[in-house]
């Protein structure tokens, strides 16, 4: 009868023939043996060899079993020393207190060595079970510990990466979003481009934890890049769609609002896939209009098939974005009812005080009796006046040595190009090589889009820009821009940049032509200048920013300069 | 006597197999241990003090084959407590005697398996 | 509460019923309701299905990739008005068949 393996075995018994037999049994059998001719021995001797299992008499001197058991079972603490009582005691009473001190088995007299092999064996597999329980809830216990400090590093990293936009820094942004957003998945982006507009992002990654926030930070890393380098809306999502449906799993994907304020031109561009609906709120009216979800999760569609469409929506100063993730409508109370659409639309109703709108949504969650969930994300974002918005200074990362001061080049942008390519950070970033002009990137930039996208649009497209003068026409316009760019056969727009020294400093000459019809030149630039008009050529803002604006060969041809004094 | 109803036989070879070299030893334990436990027997003046010693002695003669022995131990064990001072005289008079009786048989064991110096 | 999987008799269909909460917890038993099949057509029936969340949305894009992506041909059926809902929102409508 040789057991699986060996066990150190102690036995407490005070019959000295009856321990000498019962260690010659067990040594017989394989085990180690150690003895103890009472309980306070056995204690001792448990305490200092450690033994596997413990054959106890019930009736010692000095201690007797009962009292040696309870001991040595709370020296053993969580680790099972299964404890057979060598016993003829057959009052139940007595078998009782057995059980009560934690006896796990009984053997009586005579020893059989089948019987009592056969409960060593069973004992022992108890005992492995315990321990191999004890062993996972260990590991487990440090596993959860490693997960939990990777959790706070990547929290770490991320949020260095978030800080590098304006979320915090601009005055027209008011958020909210729990501490631990990031592990569920939440994710919320703002920055400036070099023209002054702002895009703001508000995603929902699927699944929590470290997963979310691994998506996270290369989209925050295309979503500033590109934001600062003057790329639209629609480049960059195209971007970000290719960037996660490259490096993320089939199963994963970020649901996101994407927004483009512009306070220039006083308008919203929005994209919105898999969100909830976002609320464009209109001050003057009181109006709530709903952004829908038109589009299907970043990174699930292939660059082929993604679709960048976005919408625009005029805005008035003081009108408001409210967007949100799905953890405030799918807030649960006791009975699993929703918070839903509907309660959220009755606290839009009931809403008197504009700025009061999150507390009054926060308000209305807490008496709805849900539990808080830790993923209710909420950011509101209102169009302010351009001057009360100050754009950060861009930093520039070269050396300052090396500088074009003296050059030329033209580009032709044909249809094939008109259709699919934005030009204008390409240009930016080649003028900003001038480090005279770096301290007006921002009119620069501004100027530079206004003019190519009269060019395109009004030129080459032949929009009317009266279209934009309400809301409905505003949608109608942009639908028509895409629809007749999407079919665009013939047409340029040809840009001319010159730069030249001055005696001052240095002097940019800007030249957009176009091969569309033109316009009235003399009957536009007979309106006084005017900042606050929906529609218009935008003829206002290049004339404020640039120098010299001029328009030639009956409105197709634009030109403006930018100058600055040398640096020191 | 050495009938079986004193002393089982298959169970002295099932020790001798068990105890190998240490058989001789455990006999003279046995032999000794019982001693004293007569001795303490005969001298007892409680009646926990029988029940114990009783208790103890039917153990080991249990683990030793000597069925009679066992049973009389037993009966001291259970009884002690409840019967007249008389009655547990005669009961320990018995025990005395049946040890008596096997003894020899034990020592015999003894004698057939020399001891390991 | 189960993945019940059917084959169709001329082996060319397989038909999955998702019962109860189609969430995360589904996820080994719906794919391997799948993967060791070659597909042609595949119908996802949610007339048992209680809830679904982003997981769910999930399982679905792995089966699509399984099935062939763009040249899949999979139809989920029988959803609830609150299973439209959320399918609809996440525009699952353009990648799915879905009534």
């Amino acid at each position: 009868m040789q057991p699986l393996e060996p066990l150190t075995i102690l036995i407490a018994e005070d019959s000295a023939a009856d321990r000498l037999l019962l260690a010659s049994i067990l040594r017989r059998q394989g085990h180690q043996v150690l003895t103890a001719a009472n309980g306070a021995e056995a204690v001792d001797a448990f305490r200092e060899q450690q033994p596997h299992l413990v054959l106890m008499d019930a009736m010692m001197p000095v201690m007797d079993g009962f009292e040696a058991a309870r001991q040595i079972k709370a020296l053993a603490g969580e680790t099972l020393v299964p404890i057979i009582f060598l016993t003829s005691l057959s009052e139940s009473e007595a078998l009782a207190r057995c059980l009560e001190v934690g006896g796990d088995d009984f053997l009586a007299k005579p020893y059989n060595q089948v019987i009592l092999a056969a409960k060593i064996k069973a004992m022992d597999r108890l005992r492995r079970l315990q321990d191999t329980v004890l062993q996972q809830r260990d590991q487990i216990a440090r596993h959860h510990d490693y997960l939990l400090n990777e959790q706070r590093v990547a929290k770490a990293v991320f949020d260095k990466v978030a800080h590098a936009g304006c979320l915090n820094a601009a005055p027209n942004i008011r958020y909210l979003q729990s501490p631990y957003a990031l592990f569920n998945g939440d994710l919320l982006l703002a920055a400036f481009t070099p023209a002054g507009d702002m895009h703001v992002m508000l995603g929902d990654f699927t699944g929590h934890g470290l997963p979310a926030a691994v998506g996270a930070m290369p989209l925050a890393e295309v979503f500033y890049g590109m934001t600062a380098k003057g790329y639209g809306l629609a480049e960059t999502l195209r971007e970000m769609n290719a960037k996660l449906k490259r490096i993320l799993p089939v199963d994963m994907f970020c649901c996101a609002t994407m927004l483009c304020l512009s306070f220039q031109r006083r308008s919203v561009e929005v994209w919105n896939g898999g969100m909830p609906d976002g609320y464009l709120h209109r001050i003057a009216s009181g109006e709530r209009t709903p952004l829908p979800a038109r589009h299907l999760p970043l990174g699930v569609l292939s660059p082929e098939s993604f679709n960048e469409r976005t919408e625009v929506f005029p805005m008035a100063r003081g009108d408001r974005v409210f967007l949100l993730s799905d953890g405030v409508i799918d807030t649960c109370d006791a009975n699993e009812q929703l918070f839903g659409v509907q309660r959220l639309q009755q606290v839009f109703a009931a809403n008197r005080q504009p700025d009061a709108l999150f507390e009054e949504i926060e308000q209305a969650l807490r008496d709805f009796g849900g539990e808080a969930r830790d993923d209710v994300s909420m950011v509101e974002i209102s169009l302010l006046e351009p001057e009360q918005i100050t754009p950060p200074t861009l930093v520039y990362s070269d050396s300052g040595q090396s500088c074009p001061l003296d050059w030329s080049v033209s580009f032709e942008f044909r249809a094939a190009t008109l259709k699919r390519f934005n030009p204008l950070p390409y240009l930016l970033q080649l003028l900003l090589e001038v480090h005279g002009l770096r301290a007006q990137s921002g009119a620069l930039y501004s100027v530079l889009a206004e003019l190519y996208s009269n060019a395109l649009e009004h030129g080459v497209l032949g929009l009317d820009s009266s279209l934009k003068r309400n809301a409905s026409g505003f949608a109608r316009y942009y639908q028509e821009r895409n629809a007749r760019l999407g079919g665009l056969q013939e047409g340029y727009v040809r840009v001319h940049l010159q730069v030249a020294p001055t005696d001052d400093g240095g002097c940019l000459t800007i030249q957009v032509e176009d091969s569309g019809e033109g316009f009235d030149v003399e009957r536009v630039m007979e309106r006084p200048l005017d900042a606050i008009r929906l529609s218009g050529r935008g003829i206002s803002l290049i004339r404020q920013l640039g120098r010299n604006a001029r328009w030639t060969d009956n409105g197709r041809s634009a030109r403006v300069e930018f100058i600055w004094e040398a640096l020191a | 006597m050495d009938d079986d109803t004193h002393v089982d036989r298959n169970v002295l070879s099932a020790l001798r197999e068990v105890m190998e070299e240490g058989y001789p030893e455990l006999l003279d334990i046995f032999l000794a241990d019982s001693e004293e436990r007569l001795k303490a027997l005969r001298a007892a003046d409680s009646a926990a003090l029988l029940v114990e010693t009783a208790h103890s002695f039917k153990g080991s003669s249990s683990n030793m084959g000597a069925l009679r022995l066992t049973e009389l131990c037993r009966q001291l064990e259970q009884q002690a407590a409840s019967l007249p001072c008389a009655a547990v005289l005669e009961l320990v008079g018995k025990i005395d005697r049946e040890f008596a009786g096997i003894r020899p048989l034990y020592e015999a064991e003894r004698q057939r398996c020399p001891a390991k110096i | 509460m189960p993945v019940v999987t059917e084959v169709s008799p001329d082996g060319q269909k397989l038909t999955i019923s998702v019962k109860g909460r189609f969430d995360f917890a589904k996820h080994q038993e719906f794919r391997q309701s799948y993967e060791d099949k070659q597909l042609s057509a595949v119908v996802v029936d949610l007339k048992d299905a209680t809830y679904l969340d982003s997981s769910a949305l999930g399982m679905l894009l792995l089966l699509r990739d399984h099935a062939g992506g763009d040249d899949s041909d999979i139809r989920v059926v029988n959803s609830s008005t609150d299973v439209r809902k959320i399918l609809a929102i996440s525009n699952f409508d353009k990648l799915f068949d879905i009534s």
